[in-house]
This record gives C-alpha cells, structure tokens and sequence, in this order.
C-alpha cells in the first residue's frame, strides 16, 4: 500500500501557461519516511470540506487519491502566486453555479487576487492539474488501455457528433479507433469542463472536434446544428475560441487541454508546459510545447 | 399502462426537494381522471415521481454499476452509493447509462442522464422512463 502511494504520487503532473512564475518549492524537510509525512502533511493542508470529500470514498484507494488530488490543485495554485509565497493552506476554493470548482479569492487571507484558472482531472493512477491565467481551463486524462465495454461505434453514435462517428469509422484497426475514440473523449470533455456549465449545457452530440488539416495535432470545434435531423444538411459553425493541446502524459495516458482563447490573445498559440510533481518533494520539468 | 399506485406512494427520494413532493401529492388524487396520453404529453407533468425503486431495479443497477467500475463482487454497495464516491468518473458514468439503457430498452436524456449521481437515483429514472413507455 505504501509503494503505491508512492507510484501514484510520482505520476502527477501540473500543467501551466508561460506568464506564471514558478516559486521556488519550500525546502524539504528531513522526514523518517516519506510516505507517512506525504500522508500526513495533505490532511494537514485540507479544510475540512476537503476531508469529509475523502472520507466519502469508498475504499482506500479512491480516499488517497482524492487527498492526493486536493493537495495536487492546492499546492500548485499555491505556487503561481506572485510576490509571496502562499501557504496552500490558505486556500479557499467555491463552485460557480454550475458547480465547477474554482478559487475563491475572496475570502483567502493573504492572497493577492490573481486571474488565475484550474482544472483537475484523475484515474487510478494520475492526477493532473491545469493552471492557467484569465482564461478558463479544463482538463481530462484517460488511461491510454482503458478499455470500452460497449462496442465503440455504438457507443459514438450514442453520444458524439455524426462527424466525429464518421471519423472512427474510417479506422479499420479496432485498437486504433479505441484509442481514436479515447483521444476524442478526452477533448470533449476537457471542452465541457472548460465551459464549465456542466455537460447538459453542450451535449457530445452538439460539436464536432476535428483535427486541423495540415497539422499533426491542431484541433478545432464546431457546433453542429441541432435543427436538421438530416446529418447531410448539418450545418457547422466553426470557430477559433477554443484551443485544444492533446497529450500524453507518462507514456500511459491520454490527455487534453481545452482552454478559452482571450480576446487580447486572439491567434497566439497556446503554450503548454507539463511538469510531473511530487508535492512539496519534487518537481521535473517534461516538456514545453506549442500548440496552434 | 400507467401503474403509479396512488395509494402507496411510499417516496424514498432524497434528491427530491419538498415542493416536488408537495406538487405530486396534490396531483395525485386526480391522477387517475387523467389519460395516460395525455399526461404523456404535458412536459410540465413529467415531473420525476419518484417512488422508490423496486428492490430488483435497484439490485439491477447495482450488477450494472459493479461490472462498469470492475468492483469485487463483494464490494458492499447501497442504493445511496454515490458513483463518483466509487470511482466512476465522466466516461464510466456514460458506460454506465448506456448499459441501463440496453438492460431496460430505454432511452435517457442528456439532461437526466446528468441529474443521476446514486444508484437510487438511475433505478428511480429507470422506473420513470420505463412506466412512460408507450404500452406495447
């Protein structure tokens, strides 16, 4: 059980935009056993809320990582403040009215207030956290072999967009259009998650996500019109609002990252910077990318 | 056919606000004047009359639920068992409503789908949907 406190700490990662200034991580301290310390010191830094969060889940497995995923957003939002040092435990968090869970800068004592987004996103066995500045972000991560009980073209036809059905049908390898269809997941609903009005306010059905011609991994939306019922008359608005950076993270997982274009940025490309992070024991950078 | 049993309105429903409760009550003693299809018809009156779900609905779900989220079959759930608390997230939670609605010939909304966090809460919706089905 300790061993694998320890893999599904190594595997969490925070994603961040370039204007945000890294603080230097507070020094470590001399600990008999890593494990027990990392343990402690997240309850430590969990409002009550946080624990009673933890408590309702079923298992020991599913409450270390909702501890490790609370811990995860409050010491990397903790981070990005500039200035001064934060202590995570200082953090408050709220949930908009459509119950996506934000910074409550408010009534943090000791904050400056800074436009700054999360999202967060787990499996079994990693936990990412986006952070961004004023724009909204979301995040999703899924195991690159997990597997789809239902047969996968079902399943699109079910709930995503008759172009995106389209898509995976053309892949003849099943594999292949698992993973295609996981890949597809994982934007979507780094998309919805993004919005952050819930899933009933944009359905899969509702938008298209397509790769950009020409590019190995752009990626744009278009809103499918709902009126037809002739999916060849679909009418789409396509529109540059949204960015999307697909990853994959560790080698095991698929991820994506949606985040709201800025008005003041129109057509930049969005920067995206993975690092994997042990809180408050390490931090590695793995990769800067651009994404158009 | 309409099997809502005025008589025994035994109401397990957590999620439901009082209001809810209230209004139904109040509808119920005339809920027989009214045809099944035209009651079918009114959106306003789909409100979700939530009886509690049969035990085998509920058992049902829970087999379904076990299987998507690979659970021991041991594993102690209850019809209140939240499926995030179990560790479904997003993509199982959709698994999970698209193997209700093969098992129970149904068709869920996006909306409903949304609204359904415990497994008391999809028997409930399963009995719902599955008692506004046009008689065959």
């Amino acid at each position: 059980m300790r061993i694998s406190v320890m893999s599904q700490m190594q595997r969490s990662f925070s994603i961040d935009l370039p204007s945000l200034i890294p603080l230097q991580l507070p020094s470590r301290r001399h600990v008999p056993h890593p494990t027990f310390w990392l343990i402690g010191f997240e309850a430590y830094l969990l409002s009550q809320t946080e624990k009673d969060g933890v408590d309702q889940m079923r298992g020991d497995e599913l409450k270390k990582n909702a501890l490790l995923a609370r811990t995860l957003v409050r010491t990397t939002v903790a981070r990005y403040q500039t200035n001064k040092e934060v202590d995570p435990r200082s953090l408050m968090f709220k949930k908009n009215v459509y119950g996506k869970p934000e910074v409550d800068w408010q009534n943090c004592k000791n904050c400056n207030h800074q436009p700054l987004h999360f999202n967060i996103s787990h499996t079994d066995s990693l936990i990412a956290c986006g952070v961004t500045v004023h724009v909204p972000v979301g995040i999703d991560v899924e195991d690159k072999e997990r597997k789809i009980k239902h047969d996968v073209l079902a399943f699109a036809k079910r709930f995503y967009s008759a172009d995106e059905v389209n898509f995976l049908a053309t892949i003849p390898d099943p594999e292949a259009q698992r993973k295609e269809f996981i890949k597809l997941w994982t934007l979507k609903e780094a998309y919805v998650k993004a919005l952050g009005k819930g899933f009933s306010a944009a359905p899969f059905n509702t938008f298209t996500i397509q790769s950009i011609p020409g590019t190995e991994e752009g990626y744009s939306l278009c809103k499918t019109s709902e009126v037809t019922a002739d999916p060849l008359e679909e009418t789409k608005k396509c529109n540059g609002e949204w960015k999307f950076a697909p990853l994959e993270l560790a080698d095991s997982h698929y991820a994506a990252v949606c985040i709201e274009d800025d008005q003041a940025n129109e057509g930049a490309p969005m920067r995206v910077i993975v690092r994997k992070t042990i809180p408050f024991v390490e931090d590695q950078l793995i990769s800067e990318r651009i994404f158009l | 056919m309409a099997s809502l049993s005025a008589t025994s309105l035994s109401f397990k429903a957590p999620s439901i606000q009082s209001t809810r409760i209230s209004q139904v009550l109040r509808k119920a003693s005339t809920f027989q004047s009214i045809s099944f299809g035209r009651f079918q018809s009114s959106k306003s009156l789909r409100l979700q009359i939530s009886c509690a779900a049969k035990p085998e609905t509920v058992q049902k779900v829970s087999d379904i639920v076990k299987e998507q989220l690979a659970l021991s079959a041991d594993t102690a759930l209850t019809a209140e068992s939240k499926f995030s608390a179990l560790g479904a997230d997003s993509l199982d939670t959709v698994e999970i409503v698209m193997a209700l609605e093969e098992k129970f010939n149904i068709s869920v909304e996006e909306a409903d789908a949304q609204n359904i966090t415990t497994i008391q809460e999809a028997a409930d919706l399963i009995e719902d949907l599955v008692q506004k089905k046009p008689a065959a």
